[in-house]
């Protein structure tokens, strides 16, 4: 039987993806939001350490691919932050972490709006249904809080 | 009231939306290893937001807190890779990109078992309808 490598790779990757929205509960559970993403951060440096010294790079981009590389780190790190900080204020990871992943619905509108892409018919299937979930989801929260 | 963790939840969803669109701009442009290095530089500065803060002390387990803080950073980061690696080793990014979107549906799995979270009806249909909504939106 040959079971190709990207396959496993990919299921690697769901796993790994996954696993973290438990992790990072487990983490705020124990310490702070601010303590939490400290060692988030800390992880990722021995990675990006790894990168540099094993992967030839190519530093020969724009300058505006550099900003925009680096932003969107900060970007998603915010939103890291701010995920420790729903999972600590009370938020179940089996609540807190599908409606996170609801974001694509903002860069669907942004794509449309900044970069003139075209939304499918598939994609306004998807963000009508997002909708839907994100208020299925956050039920609970809104009558009282939740733990 | 609105309870903070929806407040911090659609506030995620608003940080990784713009990072969606900053990633689509870049994407031609930049291979996987340069923009996780990048990536990484761009978290230094947000550490500024916490490093001052009184809260980075204490808490009920420091050893046990700090462990899965760093194994979530650790997974996340080679999960980056292993996502690129997959699309580079021959799998289409039609089946690869929807396939690892439907990672909180591992998170609900895995919550369930470990954290023994149980959630309502309604969420439940919201869960069903969300692994739906997030696998249409990464098509």
């Amino acid at each position: 039987m040959h079971f190709p490598l990207w396959l496993l790779f990919a299921l690697i990757t769901l796993i790994f993806w996954g696993t973290t929205g438990v992790t990072q509960k487990l983490s705020t559970n124990a310490i702070s939001t601010e303590s939490s993403f400290l060692w988030f951060v800390v992880a990722f440096l021995p990675i990006a350490l790894v990168i540099v010294l094993v992967v030839p790079l190519d530093w020969h981009i724009k300058t505006r691919v550099y900003c925009l590389a680096i932003v969107g780190g900060a970007l998603n790190g915010l939103g890291a932050l701010t995920s420790f900080k729903a999972l600590e204020s009370g938020g179940k990871a089996s609540i807190v972490i599908p409606l996170c992943y609801l974001y694509p619905l903002v860069t669907i509108f942004l794509a449309l709006i900044l970069l003139h892409e075209k939304v499918t018919r598939t994609e306004i299937a998807g963000i009508v249904l997002a909708l839907v979930a994100a208020i299925l989801l956050s039920r609970e929260a809104l009558p009282e809080a939740s733990n | 009231m609105v309870a903070p963790w929806l407040v911090y939840s659609l506030l995620t969803i608003l940080f990784w939306g713009v990072w969606g669109a900053t990633s689509k701009a870049v994407a031609n442009d930049i291979d996987t290893y340069m923009n996780q290095v990048l990536f990484t530089i761009g978290l230094v500065p947000v550490l500024i937001l916490v490093i001052r803060s009184p809260r980075l002390a204490g808490g009920k387990n420091r050893k046990r807190g700090i462990f899965y803080a760093f194994i979530t950073g650790i997974l996340g980061g080679v999960g980056n890779i292993t996502f690129f690696k997959s699309l580079t080793m021959g799998g289409r990014a039609a089946v690869v990109v929807p396939m690892t979107s439907l990672a909180p549906l591992v998170t609900v799995v895995l919550a369930f078992l470990v954290l023994r979270e149980r959630m309502s009806t309604s969420q439940l249909i919201g869960l069903a309808v969300a692994g739906v909504a997030i696998y249409l939106l990464s098509l």
